[in-house]
């Protein structure tokens, strides 16, 4: 099957350009694709497209803000989705805080070193990072 | 092979994955997935190959962490702003024996200091701690991480290593040309 999004008429297509848009499926997506639309009583390829791609916009924009997409089941499980793309957007920027055991002195060293002028970089770490 | 490193997911094959060290195995096949998102005390990054995505070949893991300003001695309280001290923590690397002495160590822990600048530029952290095994150490020392003084003989041997540093080797990349 070939998905194509068709384009409106000629007089519409005057006043805003619309694109087109095709795709190869396989046949189990072919299958997939035709079942979503049985399911949501979508008629056209058109109308199947803007609705997966609202709802795929609105799940990349929840990731890049951080937030966790999840499922709550009616009992209260939940599962949280983990999509390898989307977290391509996510933020790294929330890593887990920990805590960590510091004897007196690990803490005067680690002040002394992060006091001090920082150490110039070994060639391993140029390289290492001019990958 | 073309390596990719991202995040642990849920599916990926951990237990297959032998560096060697039987804690760190083991961290990754029980712990890792539970720790990153359950427990949210650690954050896992796995490099793959494109051709075999789900087979861990090594992973590192990160955490930020603080010491209590009231931990701090007085001597070095002065100058500082009133927080606690911020820091990031580089708590695991291995790479699988299979895929040793190939660079990829080196990979992964130039992708965690990307990462630690990243969360440095947004949380204002100083340093990147890292647990070095004791046979390790050498190997962490080349890449400028300083033992700090005053751990347990035994057991992991605590290393610092400036952000400032890590920036400062992303600026002088023609050295060594």
């Amino acid at each position: 099957m070939t998905l194509t999004a068709k384009s409106k008429p000629k007089a519409a297509a005057r006043q805003i350009r619309k694109s087109k848009f095709q795709a190869d499926l396989a046949p189990a997506e072919d299958t997939m694709v035709r079942a979503l639309k049985a399911e949501l009583q979508l008629t056209s390829n058109s109308d199947f497209l803007s609705d997966a791609l609202t709802l795929f916009r609105w799940a990349v924009s929840e990731r890049k803000r951080g937030h966790r997409i999840v499922s709550e089941s009616s009992s209260g499980e939940r599962k949280i989705l983990v999509f390898p793309r989307l977290e391509r957007v996510a933020p790294e920027l929330d890593l887990p805080r920990v805590q960590m055991d510091w004897s007196a002195r690990e803490i005067e060293s680690l002040l002394e070193l992060s006091q001090g002028q920082p150490a110039e970089p070994t060639e391993a770490l140029i390289r290492a990072m001019r990958r | 092979m073309a390596i990719t490193i991202r995040r642990l997911e849920e599916l990926d094959g951990t237990l297959g994955f032998d560096c060697g060290n039987e804690p760190l195995n083991n961290y990754l096949s029980k712990h890792a997935w539970i720790n990153q998102q359950k427990c949210s005390i650690g954050v896992t990054y796995v490099a793959v190959d494109e051709t075999a995505p789900r087979t861990v070949l090594g992973y590192f893991t990160l955490a930020t962490s603080s010491i209590p300003r009231d931990r701090l001695p007085k001597k070095h309280v002065r100058g500082l702003p009133p927080y606690d001290l911020p820091l990031i923590l580089l708590a695991r690397l291995a790479v699988d024996k299979r895929f040793a002495g190939h660079g990829l160590g080196r990979v992964l822990l130039s992708e965690a200091f990307g990462t630690a600048l990243r969360v440095a530029g947004e949380v204002g952290c100083r340093c990147i701690v890292a647990d070095a095994y004791r046979n390790m150490v050498g190997w962490y020392a080349k890449f400028g991480f300083i033992p700090i003084e005053g751990g347990a003989d035994t057991g992991p041997q605590r290393m610092f290593l400036d952000i400032r540093t890590i920036r400062a080797a992303i600026g002088s990349g023609s050295a060594f040309d």
